[in-house]
């Protein structure tokens, strides 16, 4: 990658589009341009940002014109309830952003997606490879939306074999500052588990999301890849991690309860973050591919995922640091060290090409 | 548990013999067993030391020892209560042991007390291991007594060839399925548990019904099993990971009694692939006895589409008795582990080949139903 390379983030002022836009400006070397409907809040330092919906027609002209050479699309809104503004946004913007590049020549193309397009079926292997047929829930906005981008992608990537397109499935995320399925399920006490199910689950955490996207676009992997934390853990020790009452109700009336629900779409959104489903059948992906082609392992065990989400928990009401001395003084400590690896490498093989020295 | 293990604990250390024994010659005696009871318990207090070197327990004081008795008594029923203190006044009052003797019992009993408490706890602070396939050690170690109970006392399993199974590596257990519920393969996994040089965890694999059921779910996840897929069994296989199959499926394991040891058809012949694939040797195991622990006469087809199951057994008991018909009779097993046929000689290409796997299949169901047979004509009774 050079100065020249340059990367066009959508949805910059979203969760991930921000973080992925600093997070690659701080690597150096590229042009990030950052594209959305509203300037971002805080600005980033390094970001050329361009005002614009991701559907406007122009956005070929603008690909053209900047010779982008990977796009990172990030432009997603999660809803819990299928929307009709939500789908025209998600895959009418995806299908809108993908065409463009295709029609601009763009290199490659990197998107966002979930391990719950698998679906969670009696009938599932314990470890869910990329080929997996996708059966996901239909009823979940996200779910429903993201469904839709993949089989789309399926077909896009047999007619423009010239853009290279990966997709990241993540799997629960959870962390500290964000909002998903996930962290509202842990946060929410009332949250149900099933009576006498268990299934194994996979998060990641935020930090390593942001990591993952930013090494597919820094490293080239056509096709769906799976991320997730490497230790899968049954649901019950997730939810003892994470310090949730242990509260469970009888699966048939967790499916009733949702019906329910889902009929009276005014409470639609209080349902509970998971459908009955995906807390009663396993879900868990096979990580075989990040490992080897992606080349990435999260920083972040899942059990370290958890424990730092309940010590934020804690801390949030006396709004005083997420802490426990003990954890921070030891990711200081890896800190230091990683700072003296680099430093004794840079020593070794000189200041890298890629960052052009002036790095620091 | 804890309160059970506190008053074996307490109640062990006065041995009933003592009232009978003669006063007059018990100072010899008595000195001699207290001295060896003294080493035990030492011999205890230094292993559990070792294992938990950060254990402390509470000083000792005589009204803290007559607190925690009385603590731990409560959780017991009334008459075991009374039992219990009363020999705990006969032990005092015969002046059989010195203060470290006490202070040792104080030890081993403060200790059992909050390993357990430990253990409750750490269940629901999320602090036990499980590996990627979801198996808990800790549970696993509570569940162990009910399956060691059905295996030597109920059933009374009588195994042999257990030695087939190597000390580690890939193998394939391929048995015939029946009984109805899926006793047999605990069974199988208890043989190995309990009988075999290693101790092996078996994985058993499970047909796509069982994730449906709440309870049975999350405890064979947790005891080891797991989905019968090829990509399971090829994983686990390739982890070296010793993984029994039932080729039968629900037509096996769902059988009328008057079909009984009769195998029914192998499933695809997917074990094979999956042993091909991942280069594994395949043991064929037989089990007799437990056709016979439920008499079934017919099945309903009605029955299974209300109730949701691949098949709903008429049987002498069930469902007659409701949920007292799924007890199953106590008959006499037989589990037999066979010669490993190994497959080395084939590349992993060889999975793909048809004709090959449908033959092997077919050599591994024959082996079994040999063996079955061979079983049959030794055995002298169903129950005996």
């Amino acid at each position: 990658m050079s100065e020249h390379t340059t990367i066009l983030v959508t949805g910059v002022t979203g969760t991930w589009g921000v973080r992925v836009a600093a997070r690659l400006c701080k690597a150096g070397g590229l042009h990030v341009i950052g594209l959305d409907r509203e300037p971002p809040e805080k600005d980033i330092e390094g970001l050329d940002f361009v005002q614009a919906d991701v559907r406007n027609p122009l956005l070929v002209e603008l690909l053209k014109a900047e010779r982008v050479d990977t796009v990172c699309h990030l432009e997603f809104a999660e809803t819990a309830q299928p929307s009709e503004a939500a789908f025209d946004l998600n895959v009418m913007g995806t299908t809108k952003v993908l065409g463009a590049c295709a029609e601009a020549g763009v290199r490659k193309a990197v998107l966002r997606s979930s391990t719950a397009v698998y679906g969670a079926r009696p009938s599932n292997a314990a470890f869910l490879t990329e080929e997996h047929a996708l059966r996901g829930s239909k009823r979940s906005g996200t779910i429903r939306d993201l469904l839709e981008i993949e089989t789309f992608c399926d077909g896009f990537r047999q007619r423009s074999p010239h853009l290279m397109l990966t997709t990241l499935r993540f799997a629960s995320i959870v962390g500290p500052t964000v909002d998903t399925p996930m962290t509202r399920f842990l946060k929410a006490p009332w949250a149900p588990s099933l009576l006498g199910f268990d299934p194994r689950m996979q998060v990641i955490h935020e930090d390593d999301v942001v990591e993952a996207l930013a090494q597919a676009i820094l490293r080239d992997v056509p096709g769906p890849v799976n991320v997730a934390a490497e230790d899968v853990l049954p649901l019950n020790k997730i939810r003892g991690l994470a310090s949730k009452p242990p509260i469970a109700v009888l699966h048939l009336l967790a499916y009733w309860s949702q019906n329910l629900l889902a009929s009276t779409p005014r409470w639609g959104s209080d349902a509970s973050p998971f459908e009955p489903d995906y807390l009663r059948y396993p879900w868990v992906a096979d990580l075989r591919r990040m490992r080897e082609e992606l080349s990435f392992v999260p920083h972040y065990t899942a059990e370290d995922t958890l424990h730092e989400f309940a010590e934020w928990q804690h801390a949030a009401p006396f709004q005083v640091g997420p802490f426990s001395t003990a954890r921070d003084e030891e990711r200081l400590r890896d800190q230091i060290e990683q700072r003296q690896r680099d430093r004794s490498q840079e020593a070794v093989t000189g200041p890298s090409a890629e960052d052009g020295g002036d790095h620091e | 548990m804890s309160s059970e293990e506190m008053g074996g604990a307490v109640t062990g250390v006065e041995p009933t013999d003592m009232e009978a024994t003669p006063k007059a010659d018990t100072t010899a005696a008595s000195e001699e067993i207290r001295q060896e009871l003294v080493a035990e318990l030492d011999g205890l207090i230094r292993r559990l030391r070792a294992i938990t070197p950060d254990y402390e327990p509470p000083r000792y004081s005589r009204h803290r020892f007559v607190a925690m008795v009385e603590e731990s008594l409560q959780k017991l029923p009334r008459n075991v209560q009374l039992d219990v203190l009363d020999r705990l006044r006969t032990a005092f009052n015969e002046q059989w042991f010195d203060p470290d003797t006490w202070k040792g019992v104080w030890y081993m009993v403060n200790y059992t007390v909050k390993y357990n408490a430990d253990l409750v706890q750490r269940r629901f602070t999320g602090e036990y291991d499980t590996d990627e396939w979801g198996v808990d050690w800790e549970f696993l170690d509570v569940a162990r007594p009910f399956f060691t109970f059905l295996y030597k006392v109920y059933w009374r399993v009588r195994a042999t060839g257990i030695e087939h199974i190597p000390i580690q590596g890939r193998t394939l257990l391929v048995a015939n399925h029946s009984g109805q519920l899926p006793w047999d393969g605990t069974m199988i996994a208890t043989a190995v548990m309990s009988d075999h040089a290693a101790q092996r965890l078996v994985r058993t694999l499970y047909s796509d019904w069982v994730p449906r059921v709440p309870f049975i779910s999350a405890w064979m996840v947790r005891i080891g099993q797991t989905l019968a897929t090829k990509d399971n069994g090829v994983r686990l296989l390739e982890q070296d990971e010793l993984v029994a199959v039932f080729p039968e499926g629900h037509k096996g394991i769902g059988k009328l009694y008057r079909d009984r040891y009769q195998l029914a058809r192998f499933d695809q012949g997917d074990f094979v692939q999956m042993a091909l694939e991942a280069q594994a040797p395949i043991i064929p195991v037989s089990v007799v006895g437990a056709e016979e622990t439920y008499v079934t006469l017919a099945k309903s087809a009605t029955g299974a589409k209300m109730a949701g199951t691949p098949y709903f057994p008429i049987s002498l008991t069930f469902p007659w008795l409701g949920l007292l018909g799924l007890v199953p009779l106590p008959t006499r097993w037989y589990i037999d582990f066979g010669e490993p046929i190994v497959l080395d000689g084939y590349g992993p290409d060889a999975a793909q080949n048809l004709v090959l796997v449908s033959q092997l299949s077919d050599q591994v169901r024959n082996t079994i139903q040999e063996m079955i047979h061979g079983r049959l004509a030794q055995r002298p009774s169903v129950f005996f």
